[in-house]
């Protein structure tokens, strides 16, 4: 216990200290550049709300509190710390006056639904399927499989997202082509709105559970080889051990590995997410993003990164966790190491 | 050496499908001579003699956008790997010589937060606060976030190398830290390098496309994701433009296919034990 507890010690620093790094560089980035990016958005904020004198004032006064380029670096940086410390992750100026907090409050729950059951799912069939071209190593299944794996790791999200939509909605409108949900329809828990969104949700579902399987499949089939050329397979099977009881050994060894894999890979899929939601206009973190970005919201943009970057952090702490209560080599020997 | 690299079926695969796009972007034009900056007439027409691939809806030809694009794609992708590596094998060296030291321990704990932040993440934030952005920063954009995996893997590969006897060797003739790096571990590690190299080329390939697709690639010039980035832009998909959005995609599929297909192909034949 007394091992795991060290473990566990020394990854909250990892954490706590990697938050910390990520938040430094947030705050350094602006101001490094060397034409000064709030130059541009001043104009722009004038020259967007200009029928508006006082709105300018309010959202100019907000860029600047958040900002705080009037006062010395090191007092910029430890009220910038200070405000992520409270959560005051700013305002937005294009949508002025929405807070960053209440538009990553709006638009996470709608990634994380795309995310973690495209992911999981992607994982579990990628997994399946390399397993079984590394068992069945040489037969034309796994040549197919593994062309298709191939090609599958290298596409882009986003244009297989369009293939889909030139496919379902362009040429057989079966599903809508943008959105979460019906704009005439007020979000409710009536089967009818829920419906919808599974509508909604379809498309940009399966192009990132395509994506994702590749991947998977292709590390999978090399992880599953490798095992099956291992002396304990090779022993096993010189004392006779069925074949069936083989592969389930070398597929136990084998997900070990494609569990640390999941919580390293989690980003990038994040990633694809966002650029999946781009193009289905779907209204979460990456459109939210995407329009930030369109528009030079460096408060929104600022925040955003911060929140997913501190989700991702999380997650590989979490899985490394679990990874310790499954994994008796790090949960008795860490002392070692 | 030379047979086996000849004999490695993926090998050959990948150069092909290399060779591919790659002879489309440089002598393609002198057979299709057409300026994909010159806009015709012809607003998204369909794939004609004309215009072989069609053209967008501002007219340009797809073709000789394709083309163009292909150039700068590899370009940008080339140049973001090579610093990359760059900078991944510099730190990784270091990190492995001095191997336990403080500089070790500093070295790797950025390289560990660099691993988990995506570096596609990073490097759209690094992009939206420049306004300008010329190929070259764009490589660079791309490239500082990417290092982090490939430093910590040739650090280990370092570590294992040191407990070899001739390192001891030199050690004990005297050798410096810098003169061991060069004539004792990198040529050890050169087939690493390459083979990380291809696989980092892919993957900048994919990240520019990214970034153009979300408006943040290069401000001048043109890209496959920047295709991509105005079939979107300007509905493409709506209309079923299919010729203007499906070819450059594809494209790009098939350079980092076969990057990738040489990658593992120049694995197979350094590394006999995965055949």
């Amino acid at each position: 216990m007394n091992k795991i507890a060290k473990y566990l010690f020394l990854k909250v620093l990892f954490l706590i200290a990697s938050i910390f790094v990520s938040a430094t560089i947030i705050f350094i980035l602006p101001r490094l550049v060397p034409s000064n990016p709030l130059i541009i958005k001043v104009m722009t904020i004038q020259r967007r709300l200009e029928s508006n004198p006082e709105a300018v004032e309010a959202a100019l006064k907000s860029l600047y509190e958040y900002f705080e380029f009037n006062k010395p670096l090191h007092e910029q940086y430890i009220s910038f710390l200070a405000k992520v410390f409270r959560g005051d992750l700013g305002t937005s100026i294009s949508m002025f006056p929405l807070k960053t907090t209440e538009i990553i409050g709006r638009a996470l729950p709608w990634t994380l639904a795309l995310l973690f059951p495209a992911t999981l799912l992607a994982w579990f069939i990628g997994n399946t399927l390399g397993a079984v071209a590394g068992y069945r190593r040489g037969s034309i299944f796994e040549k197919i499989s593994m062309v298709i794996s191939l090609i599958l790791s290298q596409a882009p999200y986003y244009w297989i997202a369009m293939l889909l939509i030139y496919l379902f909605v362009i040429k057989y409108s079966i599903f809508p082509l943008a959105g979460a949900y019906s704009e005439t329809l007020i979000p409710s828990l009536t089967p009818k709105f829920i419906l919808d969104v599974l509508w909604h949700y379809t498309l940009p579902f399966l192009s990132l559970l395509i994506t994702g399987i590749g991947w998977w499949a292709i590390s999978m089939r090399a992880l599953i080889i490798y095992e099956l050329e291992s002396d304990y397979i090779r022993f096993s099977r010189s004392l006779g051990v069925k074949t069936r009881k083989l592969f389930m050994y070398a597929f136990r060894n084998s997900m070990l590995p494609q569990v640390t894999n999941l919580a390293i890979n989690l980003g990038y899929n994040f990633a694809g997410a966002l650029l999946t939601e781009v193009v289905f206009s779907y209204p979460g973190v990456g459109w939210y993003l995407y329009s930030a970005i369109s528009s030079l919201d460096y408060p929104v943009i600022q925040g955003l990164f911060l929140i997913v970057i501190i989700a991702l952090f999380l997650a590989v702490f979490i899985v490394d966790f679990i990874y310790a209560l499954l994994d008796p080599r790090i949960r008795l020997g860490y002392s070692e190491v | 050496m030379i047979g086996e690299l000849l004999y490695n079926k993926r090998l050959i695969v990948g150069l092909i499908l290399f060779l591919i796009p790659l002879l489309l972007g440089t002598i393609g034009p002198y057979f299709y001579p057409k300026d994909p900056y010159e806009r015709s007439m012809c607003s998204e027409c369909p794939p004609s003699e004309e215009h072989l691939l069609g053209t967008d809806a501002r007219g340009y030809d797809i073709l000789a956008q394709i083309m163009e694009g292909i150039l700068t794609s590899l370009y940008v992708g080339f140049l973001s790997a090579t610093i990359t590596m760059t900078i991944a094998t510099v730190v990784g060296v270091i990190a492995g010589i001095k191997g336990g030291s403080i500089i070790d321990e500093v070295l790797m704990f950025i390289a560990n937060i660099f691993m988990i932040i995506p570096s596609i993440l990073l490097a759209i934030l690094i992009a939206a606060y420049i306004r300008v952005r010329s190929l070259e920063v764009i490589a660079l954009v791309m490239a500082i976030p990417a290092w982090g995996g490939w430093s910590k893997a040739i650090r280990s590969a370092i570590l294992s190398l040191r407990e070899r006897e001739y390192i001891y060797l030199s050690k004990m003739a005297g050798y410096s830290d810098i003169r061991l790096a060069f004539e004792d571990l990198l040529p050890n590690l050169a087939s690493y390098i390459i083979i990380a190299f291809m696989t980092n080329f892919a993957g900048a390939i994919l990240t520019e496309a990214s970034l153009s697709f979300i408006g943040l690639g290069p401000t001048k010039g043109i890209t496959l994701g920047k295709i991509l980035f105005w079939a979107m832009q300007l509905g493409a998909l709506r209309r079923g433009v299919w010729w203007w959005f499906i070819p450059p995609g594809a494209i790009i599929i098939m350079i980092c296919v076969a990057l990738m297909l040489i990658s593992t192909g120049l694995d197979e034949v350094f590394n006999p034990r995965l055949r």
